[in-house]
């Protein structure tokens, strides 16, 4: 019994996959290229961006774009164009580990709270409803605030924030996926053969709430840097002198007059990585046969 | 509705709204409950030690024991917690630790500058998304449509941040028609005060639009395409009332929903839009009382928010279980 369901689900896997691969949406394809482009810039900055990010005085303060500095320079005489491709390391890590630490958190807690039901059920739910009434600024900041000055500016507290934030909305996610699948024959069938709540989250719910987490990971991982680059504009971010461009775009507002390239090359750059990772997962949608809902 | 009530057949069917209705503001309230118990516990419980955090290391026993007293928190939690709600529930939050004026009257002129911008935001915003879902829907997959769902993903992927000093660089730097500041505080009049918003406002009001312009607009093309809004054409009623008066109301019920869980999106938005224009509101105040570790000020503007986003989604749950009737009986 047991071997002709997992036949039957690994048959249904393959196809998905040669469905997948026959034909990549457009949008997907711009995204991705986008992507990877980030992600060479991420990966290599450190070798060839022309000055260290906080090296001061590399130029006059306020400088406008020249061959020698194609963003221009800030306050301090630091390169921007430097400062924007290292910080692009920055900006992936903190966005896609804050995503994926609340996409595993929230799946395996979503997953599990349908699957068990009852008060453990409505216990998670209830937590979920309380963290989803406080809008999701301001519960970031009361994060920060109830955290304390030891940790505030620190990567940890911004990547728990952002995850916080999102766990109890991909919890909400997965939990209904989970109610969907826990009558299915194959749940039922794990549960005869006695197997613990935990392995049929990991070996029947999880295969099936897959792209369901994949999309929903892609669609919170498009708003992260808009979020990180949020609390950093609003000085609750990473620490100066680290180059996250929602902190370089405060820094660098007074020089909205004499050298907007300082403002608004990390501006553009959040847009460009916030386009593709959209890109990407409105695509991935497509494949996977989901619709991507704007929503909480 | 009472005429309808008594007329019987009806009784059955009020009956059964009038509890839905209950019910919804009866959970509605316990959630608000339970948000207040978290507010109060991240804000005051967590920090530890707010007497050693905001009178410095250096501070004498005493002088932190004269503090813990004044804001009793000498008291067990649960205590404090329900003399706070007490007072909360009466509009009294108790005295800013910064200040130490009465929190009321700290919060007061910021709220009403909020609501002002908000108010401003929003009327630009009603007329702005139904013109461009109309438009876009009217020319479905054409040029103009292609065009406006470029924009709004355009909008999408740029943080307010952004857009806000975008709007600064155009209209208040390179042309000074508007100020770069909106110290609405000190506006001369209403007309000053108008114009110091608009900027503010204009952001907010691109914020809210990209979000539901292309919903608005799926929700149109799905009415234009059902029988009676054909019926309505064939009777050779012109477009523009077959759009505004047939379709329209239909299309935004559902929309509406969506509109007031964005909500969320959007208050995070008035915070970063108050700080990018250095507005003196709700936002503004928040950020500098986390700068500053104000527990009080954190504790009011964190509850007086959700509350709002509360009761928007409550008010619009009643309003689809109103509007609609296969909503009714769930």
């Amino acid at each position: 019994m047991s071997s002709r369901v997992s036949s039957i689900k690994i048959a249904e896997r393959t196809a998905r996959i040669e469905v997948s691969l026959r034909r990549l949406p457009p949008t997907m394809v711009i995204g991705g290229v986008i992507l990877i482009v980030f992600l060479v810039i991420a990966l290599t900055a450190q070798i060839w961006a022309p000055y260290p990010a906080a090296k001061t005085g590399t130029g006059r303060p306020f400088e406008n774009p020249t061959s020698k500095h194609l963003f221009g320079t800030d306050q301090l005489g630091r390169d921007v164009f430097s400062r924007v491709m290292l910080g692009t390391r920055i900006v992936l890590t903190l966005s896609l580990s804050s995503t994926l630490l609340a996409t595993i958190l929230g799946g395996l807690l979503g997953l599990s709270s349908g699957l068990i039901g009852g008060w453990f059920d409505q216990l998670i739910m209830r937590l979920v409803d309380i963290m989803i009434s406080i809008p999701f600024l301001v519960l970031a900041l009361l994060i920060i605030a109830a955290a304390g000055p030891e940790l505030s500016g620190g990567y940890l507290l911004i990547i728990l924030a952002v995850a916080i934030v999102y766990t109890p909305r991909i919890t909400r996610m997965a939990r209904s996926v989970a109610i969907d699948l826990k009558t299915r024959d194959f749940v039922t069938v794990a549960r005869a053969r006695g197997e613990s709540t935990l392995s049929i989250v990991w070996h029947e719910l999880l295969p099936g709430a897959t792209s369901v987490l994949l999309v929903e990971f892609g669609v919170r991982a498009g708003y992260a840097p808009i979020f990180i680059g949020s609390l950093g504009f609003l000085g609750f971010g990473v620490r100066p002198p680290t180059p996250e461009w929602g902190l370089m775009i405060s820094e660098n507002r007074s020089a909205i007059v004499s050298a907007p390239a300082a403002l608004f090359s990390p501006g553009l750059a959040l847009a460009l990585l916030v386009v593709g990772l959209n890109l990407f997962t409105d695509g991935l949608a497509r494949v996977l046969g989901r619709t991507v809902r704007p929503g909480t | 509705m009472l005429l309808l009530y008594h007329s019987g057949q009806w009784r059955g069917t009020v009956n059964i709204v009038l509890k839905t209705i209950l019910s919804r503001v009866f959970l509605a309230m316990i959630t608000l409950l339970a948000v207040s118990m978290f507010i109060f516990w991240a804000a005051e419980v967590l920090p530890g030690d707010i007497a050693a955090r905001v009178l410095g290391r250096e501070a004498t026993e005493e002088a932190k024991q004269a503090f813990r007293e004044r804001l009793n928190l000498d008291r067990p939690v649960h205590e404090r917690y329900l003399i706070w709600l007490s007072g909360a529930v009466r509009g009294d939050f108790g005295h800013a630790l910064a200040s130490q004026r009465p929190i009321s009257e700290v919060i007061g002129p910021r709220l009403k500058n909020t609501i002002f911008l908000a108010l401003y935001a929003f009327i630009l915003y009603v007329p702005l998304t139904v013109f461009l879902a109309a438009v876009s829907a009217l020319n479905r997959e054409r040029p103009l449509d292609n065009t406006i769902s470029l924009l709004t993903l355009i909008g999408l992927s740029l943080p307010e941040f952004v857009i806000g000093t975008l709007l600064i660089y155009i209209f208040a730097v390179n042309n000074p028609i508007f100020p770069v500041m909106a110290n609405v505080q000190r506006a001369k009049n209403f007309w000053d005060a108008i114009r110091m918003t608009t900027l503010p406002a204009i952001t907010l009001t691109i914020v809210m639009a990209v979000y539901s312009v292309r919903m608005l607009r799926d929700n149109l093309i799905e009415v234009l395409e059902s029988d009676y809004v054909r019926m309505a054409t064939l009777k050779g009623l012109p477009r523009w009332r077959v759009v505004f008066f047939h379709a329209l109301p239909n299309a935004l019920v559902p929309a509406l929903n969506t509109m007031a869980l964005n909500l969320a999106y959007l208050i995070g938005g008035v915070v970063i839009v108050e700080q990018v224009f250095v507005y003196p509101g709700l936002g503004t105040q928040l950020v500098e009382a986390v700068f500053l570790r104000d527990a009080p000020v954190i504790e009011a503007i964190a509850l007086l928010v959700s509350l709002i986003y509360i009761s928007a989604n409550l008010f619009t749950d009643i309003f689809s279980i109103l509007s609609n009737p296969r909503l009714r009986s769930g």
